[in-house]
């Protein structure tokens, strides 16, 4: 992804992110970049979120389920051929 | 989160800004404004978009023909009833797909992946991929159908649909990209005007309400009928589409209320416009017993001039060409959102091509392969419609699945995560589709080999 390509200033003319006094105030709140939050920042979702556990029986639940989901998808496909002849 | 009061010291500890969160600030600036106002219609019309698009993108081609056809098979009874039982079913989904996206800032193939492990992402982006392109091309094939009402051919078909994807691309702007599709959307209306224009029996319509006459015919043609309307509802690319582009959009937890009017704005309008599609089929019922395959093709508009007049038959023509060119570009964006986030690029329409190449050649280049099916002479593309909503359907289910484990994690969600109830009706609809589209595949597979009758 694409970092650094612009500045807060580029953004925000003169005025820095905590306003003129460098301190969050009203005029804070009213500047463009200000209304993203932290999280939405390109760098911060380029973080991968951590790995959720999961269970053996999940897994195995998961398995059997994308196993079934194949399996029903080729008898489509192949009825589908079939009809076309 | 939101900045403001977070540090005093942004140089230090803000992150580094890109081009794309200009835009998209830029766009919650005005959210921000509204809010700040209380002006209750402007904020509506900014948070407005992904749930419209995600539930009109599904009222595609393959969808409207599905819904006529059943109608001139079978009339208006169980049908009428059972379009916006659908609906209500996708509109559970979906809120869920907006809720993930809108507290996450993550698309539905990251976070698979990501949080579930490499092999379950690219399961999922290559499920997407397979459905989103026999789609494209039935959407294609919707396209041509509509133009061949007015004496136009393929290549129009494709070099339209092409077009409008390179047109929506030009500004390096979500915003931009979603009130262009938002636009044309809004056209799928034009099923209902050929319905007022078919001159349906308003009690008839009424009286249909009570799910009755169940549709008859075999148990195999049956489960087709409800295994592909489903699969006009309820789709994989529809879960990828509205994560994603909520969280392209930049939403965030304070807009799940208006996320979800938007969602259930799409949804019953989705209904009307598929019922109004119904009603204009259901005027051929009782002419030379339309069926299925006989009106799924270029004759279905020629058929409404015949019976109810050309105003008709104009209209939903016109609507076949606006509901196959709206999905291009919702299914082209839904396929570009999974390859960008699998492989982990920029995925976003607030970027240019230049920085996200990726993004922009899956969106083009899928559009661009199914474009080129439709051009190859003897291609069965009426086939390839029907059966595009019935693959939907059988792998759906698992998609839903990883949609209701993500909207259930509280590490991911916190007190935005699914609730009890929410969840019941999750599982039930996962159980509906799964056991409808296990049963039409297996019933199928089985009288084509012989091992039933």
């Amino acid at each position: 992804m694409t970092t650094g390509a612009t500045t807060y200033e580029d953004v925000d003319g003169d005025r820095s992110a905590g306003g003129r006094d460098g301190r969050p105030d009203e005029h804070f709140e009213d500047e463009t970049i200000m209304h993203l939050e932290r999280d939405q920042f390109v760098a911060e979702t380029s973080r991968p979120v951590a790995r959720a556990p999961l269970s053996p029986r999940a897994s195995a639940a998961l398995w059997a389920l994308r196993l079934f989901a194949v399996v029903v998808s080729l008898m489509v496909v192949y009825t589908f051929i079939r009809q076309l002849h | 989160m939101a900045l403001t009061g977070v540090t005093d010291s942004p140089a230090v500890a803000l992150p580094p800004l890109t081009e794309e969160d200009t835009a998209r600030s830029l766009d919650r600036a005005r959210v921000h404004e509204a809010r700040r106002r209380g002006s209750r219609w402007p904020l509506m019309w900014l948070l407005v978009g992904p749930g419209i698009l995600a539930m009109l993108g599904e009222n595609d081609g393959p969808s409207m023909i599905a819904y006529a056809s059943d109608g001139a098979q079978y009339g208006l009874g169980f049908f009428v009833p059972f379009i916006p039982l659908l609906f209500a079913m996708a509109y559970v989904c979906q809120e869920m797909c907006m809720r993930v996206g809108a507290v996450t800032h993550r698309g539905y193939g990251e976070l698979v992946l990501q949080r579930f492990g490499s092999v379950w992402g690219w399961f999922a982006a290559a499920d997407l991929t397979l459905t989103n392109l026999i789609t494209l091309v039935a959407e294609f094939v919707s396209i041509r159908v509509g133009l061949a009402y007015f004496h136009l051919g393929s290549a129009v078909a494709v070099a339209l649909g092409l077009l409008l994807v390179v047109f929506t691309f030009s500004g390096g702007r979500y915003w931009r990209w979603e009130r262009i599709v938002l636009g044309m959307a809004l056209f799928n209306g034009l099923f209902l005007l050929a319905a007022i224009l078919a001159k349906p029996h308003v009690g008839a319509i009424v009286s249909s309400l009570d799910f009755s006459p169940f549709p008859g015919g075999s148990f195999n043609t049956l489960l087709l009928l409800l295994a592909s309307t489903i699969g006009a509802t309820v789709t994989p690319w529809m879960i990828f589409f509205q994560q994603g582009a909520s969280a392209d959009k930049g939403m965030t937890p304070r807009d799940i209320r208006h996320g979800r009017y938007d969602t259930a704005a799409g949804a019953v309008l989705a209904a009307i416009f598929g019922i109004g599609a119904l009603v204009a089929g259901a005027a051929l019922l009782t002419h030379n017993g339309a069926g299925i395959q006989g009106f799924a093709g270029a004759g279905f508009p020629n058929a409404l001039r015949r019976v109810a007049g050309s105003a008709a038959g104009t209209v939903f023509a016109l609507g076949l060409i606006e509901a196959g060119a709206v999905a291009i570009l919702t299914i082209s964006a839904s396929t570009a959102y999974a390859a960008a986030e699998c492989v982990g690029v920029a995925h976003s329409f607030n970027t240019f091509p230049r920085e996200a190449a990726l993004f922009y050649a899956a969106n083009f280049g899928i559009a661009l392969v199914a474009a080129v099916v439709i051009l190859i002479p003897g291609a069965p593309l009426l086939s390839i419609a029907l059966n595009a909503n019935v693959l939907a359907t059988v792998l759906l289910p698992v998609s839903l699945v990883f949609m209701v484990m993500l909207a259930n994690d509280k590490g991911l969600m916190g007190r935005w995560a699914n609730k009890r109830s929410t969840n019941v009706i999750g599982i039930a609809v996962i159980a509906f589709v799964g056991a409808c589209g296990a049963a039409y595949g297996i019933d199928s597979f089985l009288q084509t080999t012989h091992l039933i009758g």
